[in-house]
């Protein structure tokens, strides 16, 4: 019976939507990024720092020091890379902090989209219209990617998510984004305010998988362009009204609630 | 639709594939539909801005239930969330103090502030909201929006009672019980965007309470700036924030519930 349904729904979809037939200009194409997404592991790595494991590591000049990219590491937002994870036992009965700051939005998280630059697993979202598409995520910040035309600003005063323009080639969303704060890309990269980055984001022709490229390159730093992938899914869907959608969720993270320096992976206590 | 790829049957098989790919191709046809209708409406995308003279709010007739001592309540408890660097949620968002990012795609618009708020996105692509026990009530509700004529309704359910801002323009706050209806339209050939809030709820107000915000559109190549950081772990912040209470009550004696 649920095959019944499954596939009765399948034909009564499109036909509900029959009297408005998918254009095939680009951007109708283009179109098919917008929604919400949430990064995969699709070789089955295991762990964010499995993931970082699997890409390319730099190639730098000689005399610069790499950088402490891992490849995504989950928890930006709400940790901000403020994790004192306890690596001895804990004495019996004393109380443990495992994220002493947490919900610090001064490093990657909350604050200036820095995070999205990195996407860990939080879910993402994108919002296109034609002079600018915004690239938002659930654990704070948002980038705004112009496609009106603007240079990149001079004098810029660098930002964890730098200044991004972007063209549609068919349709993958290219996006150069340069005016970084100094700091680490995945994979041991460096990146400061020259560094460029370009993004290719490339919806797959089943509209179901996004993969966004990475090209880092920076005559200063590196020997060739260091270059990488993240692969994404659709979000998963809700029924609304008898039809599928998804939604952006809202990650809260009070910085003030005591709970929130606890972990789900208390360290080992000492036993009597 | 994993289990259904997992049926051992070829039939099975055959007819879940022919799902599957009926089941994409929708999703994509209904985002067609949609930034077809996106397209015969009027484009509220750009940069906005309140200046001082932006607002027309008038006072809330709040419910006698509404005491001095729940007022003040939520007054700590909004102090409590700027303190801590919390979301701040609707309707501080629509106020935030610097301009609005405005914009308007097929299936959604959203209205990304410069500070610390998470954006809210209003979808035009369903009709119906996230039903209550799906739906993790959030600072921002969840908003589904369509245009009747000229003017986007956008209608806003799924508050946290608690969490963020809760302070409503013109008295009153926002509890998990509120309903806030938002008309959006362009004023004066594009330059000006009027939105006027009216939020109902049985535990506040005695009436609907309304006012009006007039956005003034700023030029294109505006650049958004990126969030000022606000660290919960700034001492000379939270003392800043957090001064030493006086000893009288500065707003009165408090009324009994």
């Amino acid at each position: 019976m649920r095959y019944r349904v499954l596939v009765f729904a399948a034909f009564l979809l499109p036909v509900a939507a029959a009297p408005f037939p998918r254009t095939q200009s680009p951007a109708a194409g283009s179109l098919r990024l917008e929604g919400d997404w949430v990064r995969i592991d699709p070789d089955g790595a295991g762990s964010f720092d499995g993931l970082g494991a699997s890409i390319p590591p730099a190639q730098l000049l000689p005399g610069v020091t790499a950088g402490g990219g891992r490849g995504g590491r989950g928890r930006g937002g709400r940790g901000g890379g403020l994790e004192t994870q306890a690596t001895t036992p804990n004495p019996e009965g004393v109380p443990y902090i495992v994220v002493a700051q947490p919900c610090a939005g001064g490093g990657g998280g909350r604050s200036n989209g820095g995070l999205l630059v990195n996407p860990d697993s939080g879910g993402v979202h994108f919002v296109e219209q034609k002079d600018e598409v915004i690239f938002a995520g659930e654990r704070g910040g948002v980038r705004h990617f112009y496609l009106d035309g603007r240079a990149h600003p001079s004098p810029w005063t660098p930002t964890p998510a730098g200044h991004s323009v972007g063209r549609y080639e068919g349709n993958t969303l290219v996006v150069e984004t340069t005016g970084f704060t100094p700091g680490g890309v995945t994979g041991g990269g460096v990146r400061t305010p020259e560094t460029v980055l370009v993004e290719r984001f490339e919806v797959s022709p089943d509209g179901r998988r996004l993969t966004i490229t990475y090209t880092w390159t920076d005559p200063k730093i590196y020997q060739k362009p260091h270059v990488y992938s993240y692969y994404f899914e659709r979000a998963p869907t809700v029924s609304s009204g008898g039809s599928p959608v998804s939604y952006a969720l809202e990650e809260w993270c009070d910085a003030g609630d005591p709970v929130e320096k606890q972990s789900i992976v208390p360290p080992k206590q000492i036993i009597k | 639709m994993t289990m259904l790829l997992n049926v051992p049957s070829i039939k099975r098989r055959c007819v879940s594939s022919l799902a599957v790919v009926c089941l994409t191709v929708a999703p994509m046809t209904m985002v067609g539909r949609a930034a077809q209708e996106a397209r015969s409406h009027p484009d509220i995308s750009g940069f906005w801005e309140l200046n001082f003279d932006s607002r027309q709010v008038p006072r809330a007739s709040l419910l006698p239930s509404v005491t001095r001592a729940k007022i003040d309540a939520r007054l700590k408890g909004d102090a409590y969330a700027v303190r801590w660097c919390n979301l701040l949620g609707v309707p501080f968002v629509m106020d935030p103090g610097r301009p609005l990012d405005i914009r308007q795609g097929a299936t959604a618009i959203i209205i990304a502030p410069e500070n610390s708020s998470a954006p809210r996105y209003l979808y035009t692509n369903r009709a119906t909201h996230i039903t209550e026990d799906i739906f993790d009530p959030s600072t921002n509700g969840d908003s589904i929006a369509h245009w009747e004529g000229d003017t986007l309704v956008v209608d806003t359910v799924g508050f946290h009672g608690e969490h963020g801002i809760t302070a409503i323009p013109g008295g009153g706050y926002r509890t998990e019980k509120s309903r806030l209806v938002e008309r959006y339209r362009l004023m004066k050939d594009g330059a000006l965007l009027s939105v006027t809030f009216t939020w109902t709820d049985p535990s506040v107000f005695r009436t609907p309470h309304s006012y009006e915000y007039r956005y003034h559109r700023l030029p294109a190549t505006y650049e958004p700036r990126q969030w000022l950081l606000c660290d919960p772990y700034d001492e000379e912040r939270a003392k800043f924030l957090d001064p030493p209470r006086p000893a009288t009550p500065a707003r009165g004696p408090i009324a009994k519930e």
